[in-house]
């Protein structure tokens, strides 16, 4: 009986093409789609998941602000973790990461650049379960002028030679360091938070003129180290949350230190300071619950267009029944055929989906993998909705089986009566999931347009810039003068207009700016404790980044005491309570223990992008800073081309020795948004696709329709309705349906993009006018699927159907 | 074996009652062949669908060998059905999706036949009208005749007691119709029941007795010589 019935189901696929194309095309389309964006969700929630990461956890600052505290800063002070480990005996182990953006490596006659590694204390292996390929985990990062190299680097450096007890000479800002390979460990997979591609032992800081006594000597002055804590593992965390919380190690109630699993970093964190830009939880939920929308848009057009088809079957059913078919046995064979059709289409499904998984993996910029642990841990999903369907999908074989077989028999039950619900609330769902997908769509597209187009304060057109670590210039003097003829050459090239010189600029990685609590205001009673951010630049920067001066003027480094001048910002000058731009001209600033003078007041710009908020930014003067930036001119890809060639060789020729890379800063600014965009992206090709696969539903049914009521039209046509009335007709029901859907989807998509906006601190409202667009869009989609099947119904010559009949 | 009294049918809607059958008598005795004539809409079909099992009466008695069936249940009906009755229909009825072969073995596995028996049933009877040489067709690659063959197949392929044919050669062009009469005159001589609604007078003759009725009731009742196929054709 099995065999015939999965006989019979399969026949009757092939003998219906275009239904079970769009049957099985859409359903595996969209288990496709569930797939590809569950291995990305299952990628992003992958993070930092190492042999007992779950009693690591990252210590971090929060701030007082107001009445309460807010999380402050990723960074914690280089004291932190040797106190938390003596005071909390559950804390077994800490390590501190002090992390470099950049160094330049000396191997030999190689000299590179290399981002992305720390100094780390020598407790580093006991607490990351990175294996090592060479060396010894308890003392490679012992002695000081360790290294450790991931084998990337290694073999980058000394190519198959076993590196270990190699040297090596290491940079960071001009200070030499000379190192010796003590082990090779295996990369740090690309989905951890922080990713070091080498490690210098901790107490190398003492032996490297790149660090002060500040940076070596255990103290609560500076937070610049990353501090990870490993726990025994009952330890509860929020009771040693609120343990520490409570501990006050610093003795300082403005700030206080917290800590979070290091699991949860990527997707929950997003303090100031992190290592890396994170994930973002929100992101992934949206991301989510748009694969289940997906997915049960396409087995809703499963159920609908199966369930129509089958009413049309009553004369098989009624047979089955005459030659003595029972209830439960129809009812098998619809749920067989539900599940040959279901199994086909997720083997399809998940086979499109390995198939787009490269291209999928170059899209979103992660390697991404889908093995058969993956299909066991979404089997729960599918089981529901397999099951979800096959319960829903059986109302037509109950339906049928119930009713007499005289009645299936002869007169087939009308599948279009108005008694039958289930269909029409599956198809307003569809609209309303649909619809709202197309507000989402067009709410973050506009979203990004209005991030592109909004004035952040600052034009880097054009501007780039140019770095490099100079080897060999030992006096500071020298190099300051050799920067300065750089400088004085570089704006006689063609297609460069003039140069400046930055420690940071908008855009740049957040680990070049100090952040400052508390300044003191010597014509003011109280210090305050608000948070601010600084920057040492240069006279010209100002000019050179299109900053806007609404009071004083830039830096005059030929004053006497130009390097205590400052500039703020509209919002520094808000949150210190420095009255108004003119007035704050001259106002004396204290912290650092020394004081400075305001010189001038900027029009606030958007140091970190258009989704954070603007904060007190407080510029210094400094004439020796590490970033020169230099305005071009230069229009086409050749003149570009052509003038970097040139600065490059001006660079080389008064720096021999040295590394040399620019960046281009509109390019990097861009880059604060890239997840942003990728995600308008996928969710755009989402919408696209659910509405591809809900418009497939609704052609299959419009089809279906018109072959049900083709002996109505044919009446209505031989009495005289015109071709426009007949489609009319036809078309009615399916835009009642979509407006239904508009109307419901309207609150939920209104609701759900507004959570969404929340991550900008700058965003759009959602206005009518998107809603009426997703409407008019929702009806154009409608009346195109929907008419051409309805003229086509309507052109029949009705004495051929009302013959047939 | 079928004892039918004061048989009431009604079929009802919202704003209509409609009477179908109205006080209907009438005994079909173990290997008669009856038909069953009149005009359009007399309730031929309701009768015949009634006697089948497939519909149950609004009043009345219908027994069926011996046993009370007038108001069983459609699971009860079901189960009676299988085996005992086999139903020839105006349109065949077969199912487009299942073979010659897999159209007649159905009714086999409804009733839990073994395979192999079902095998040697189907084939016998396929053979027996002449058709299984189209076995593996599917029932639009037959003509009308073979199609009604392949029905009368299905029905015949429990051995039942009775076999109800509503218009069997309705749908067939006159030689057609004749080969199927004569198919049912030879069930009929192998001592199968038959009942049998028609419009054609020329397929009355095959019957032995003639039931008409008119707006739901037995007018009149004719009993007919019995004749040979051969006679006719």
């Amino acid at each position: 009986m099995l065999n015939l019935y999965i006989k019979i189901a399969i026949r009757y696929l092939l003998k219906n093409p275009m239904y079970s194309l769009i049957n099985i095309g859409g359903l595996s389309t969209g288990i496709a789609i569930f797939i590809l964006i569950m291995a990305y969700v299952k990628y992003e929630k992958s993070y930092d998941k190492f042999e007992g990461s779950s009693s690591v956890y990252r210590v971090y600052l929060d701030y007082l602000e107001g009445d309460s505290f807010v999380p402050g800063d990723a960074m914690t002070y280089n004291k932190t973790g040797l106190t938390l480990k003596e005071i909390f005996p559950e804390i077994v182990e800490y390590v501190r990461l002090y992390y470099f953006e950049k160094v330049t490596f000396i191997v030999g006659d190689k000299i590179f650049e290399q981002s992305s590694g720390s100094l780390a204390d020598k407790n580093f292996f006991k607490i990351f379960s990175i294996p090592l390929v060479k060396g010894d985990r308890e003392l490679a990062l012992q002695e000081p002028n360790s290294i450790v190299l991931n084998e990337s680097l290694a073999k980058k450096l000394f190519g198959d030679v076993n590196p270990i007890k190699k040297t090596c000479e290491i940079y960071q800002n001009g200070k030499k360091i000379l190192v010796t390979v003590t082990g090779v460990m295996k990369n740090i997979p690309e989905n951890s938070h922080y990713k070091n591609s080498f490690l210098i032992s901790f107490s190398t800081q003492k032996k490297w003129e790149a660090f002060s006594k500040n940076d070596y000597e255990l103290n609560w002055n500076n937070n610049n180290c990353y501090t990870y804590i490993k726990t025994i593992p009952s330890t509860n965390e929020e009771v040693l949350r609120n343990k520490i919380i409570d501990s006050d190690i610093e003795k300082n109630k403005e700030e206080r230190h917290n800590i979070e699993s290091i699991e949860s970093i990527h997707l929950h964190s997003n303090k100031p300071y992190e290592v890396n830009e994170n994930g973002s939880a929100k992101r992934i939920k949206f991301l989510t619950t748009i694969a289940y929308i997906i997915i049960i848009i396409s087995w809703l057009n499963y159920i609908n267009l199966y369930s129509t088809k089958f009413l049309d079957r009553g004369k098989e059913v009624g047979m089955r029944k005459v030659v003595g078919a029972v209830r439960y046995q129809l009812i098998i064979q619809s749920l067989i055929e539900l599940m040959v059709l279901n199994s086909i289409s997720i083997i399809i499904g998940i086979s499109v989906a390995i198939i787009f998984l490269p291209l999928y993996t170059s899209f979103s910029g992660h390697i991404l993998y889908f093995s058969f642990n993956d299909v066991i841990n979404l089997l729960p999903t599918f089981l529901f909705l397999f099951f979800g369907v096959l319960f829903i999908g059986l109302y037509p074989a109950i339906l049928l089986s119930n009713s007499s077989p005289i009645i299936t028999l002869k007169k087939k039950i009308n599948a279009s009566s108005r008694k039958f619900n289930i269909r029409k609330i599956l198809v307003v769902f569809q609209f309303i999931i649909t619809t709202s997908l197309l507000i989402g769509a067009i709410v973050i597209h506009k979203q990004m347009q209005f991030m592109g187009k909004q004035s952040t304060g600052v034009n880097l057109n054009g501007v780039i810039a140019v770095k490099g670590e100079v080897i060999g210039v030992k006096n500071d003097s020298l190099l300051k003068r050799k920067f300065n003829v750089l400088k004085n050459e570089l704006v006689t090239l063609p297609f460069v207009s003039k140069t400046a010189a930055s420690d940071t600029y908008p855009g740049d990685h957040q680990d070049n700016l100090s952040s400052n609590r508390g300044i003191i205001i010597p014509s003011k009673k109280e210090s305050l404790k608000k948070v601010f951010y600084n920057y040492a630049v240069d006279e010209n920067y100002f000019s050179i980044t299109g900053m806007k001066f609404i009071s004083g003027k830039t830096f005059n480094p030929s004053v006497e005491n130009s390097n205590t001048e400052v500039v703020v910002n509209e919002t520094f000058l808000k949150e210190m309570e420095l009255g108004n731009a003119k007035d704050a001209i001259g106002e004396t600033l204290k912290f650092w223990n020394i004081n400075w003078t305001i010189v001038g007041v900027i029009e606030d710009y958007n140091h970190f992008g258009l989704k954070k908020s603007i904060t007190p930014m407080l510029i210094r003067y400094k004439d020796n800073s590490k970033n020169l930036l230099v305005q071009l001119e230069a229009q086409t890809e050749v003149e570009f081309a052509e003038v970097l060639e040139k600065i490059e060789k001006k660079w080389s020729a008064i720096f021999p020795v040295s590394t040399f890379n620019y960046e281009f800063l509109e390019k990097k600014y861009q880059l604060l948004y890239k997840d942003d965009k990728k995600f308008s992206d996928a969710f755009q090709i989402f919408t696209l696709l659910a509405i591809l696969i809900a418009a497939m539903g609704l052609f299959g049914l419009t089809s279906y329709t018109c072959f049900l009521r083709k002996k109505e039209i044919g009446i209505r046509k031989a009495n005289g309705a015109s071709v426009y009335q007949v489609v009319t007709i036809l078309n009615k029901d399916f835009i009642k349906w979509a407006f239904l859907g508009f109307i419901i989807s309207i609150p939920i998509s209104f609701y759900t993009m507004n959570i969404w906006l929340e991550d900008f601190a700058y965003r759009i409202s959602i206005s009518s006018g998107v809603i009426i667009l997703a409407g008019i869009l929702t009806l154009c989609i409608t009346i195109f699927t929907v008419s051409g099947q309805s003229i086509q119904a309507a052109l029949n010559n009705p004495t051929k159907v009302l013959r047939e009949d | 074996m079928i004892q039918i009294k004061n048989l009431k049918k009604t079929f009802r809607t919202e704003e209509v009652e409609t009477l179908a059958l109205n006080n209907v008598n009438l005994d079909i005795k173990e290997g008669e062949f009856v038909a069953i004539m009149g005009p359009s809409g007399c309730g031929k079909s309701t009768l015949l669908n009634i006697i089948g099992m497939l519909d149950n009466p609004t009043e009345g008695s219908y027994k069926f060998g011996g046993h009370e069936v007038a108001n069983l249940k459609e699971r009860q009906r079901t189960h009676l059905r299988k085996g005992n009755l086999g139903f020839v229909f105006q349109s065949f009825n077969l199912i487009d999706e299942l073979t010659i072969f897999e159209n007649v073995e159905l009714p086999l596995i409804y009733l839990n036949v073994k395979k192999e028996e079902r095998r040697e049933r189907v084939k016998e009877v396929l053979e027996r009208m002449n058709i299984s040489h189209r076995e593996k067709h599917f029932p639009q690659q037959l003509s009308g005749g073979q199609q009604q063959r392949v029905a009368i197949s299905r029905a015949v392929v429990t051995n039942p007691k009775l076999i109800l044919a509503d218009e069997p050669t309705g749908n067939l062009d006159s030689k057609n119709g004749i080969e199927v009469m004569n198919l049912l005159t030879e069930l009929n001589r192998d001592d199968t029941t038959i009942v049998m609604v028609t419009h054609s007078d020329r397929d009355s003759h095959y019957a032995h007795r003639v039931i008409n009725l008119f707006d739901g009731q037995i007018v009149t009742e004719s009993q007919n010589k019995p004749i040979t196929a051969s006679v006719l054709s």
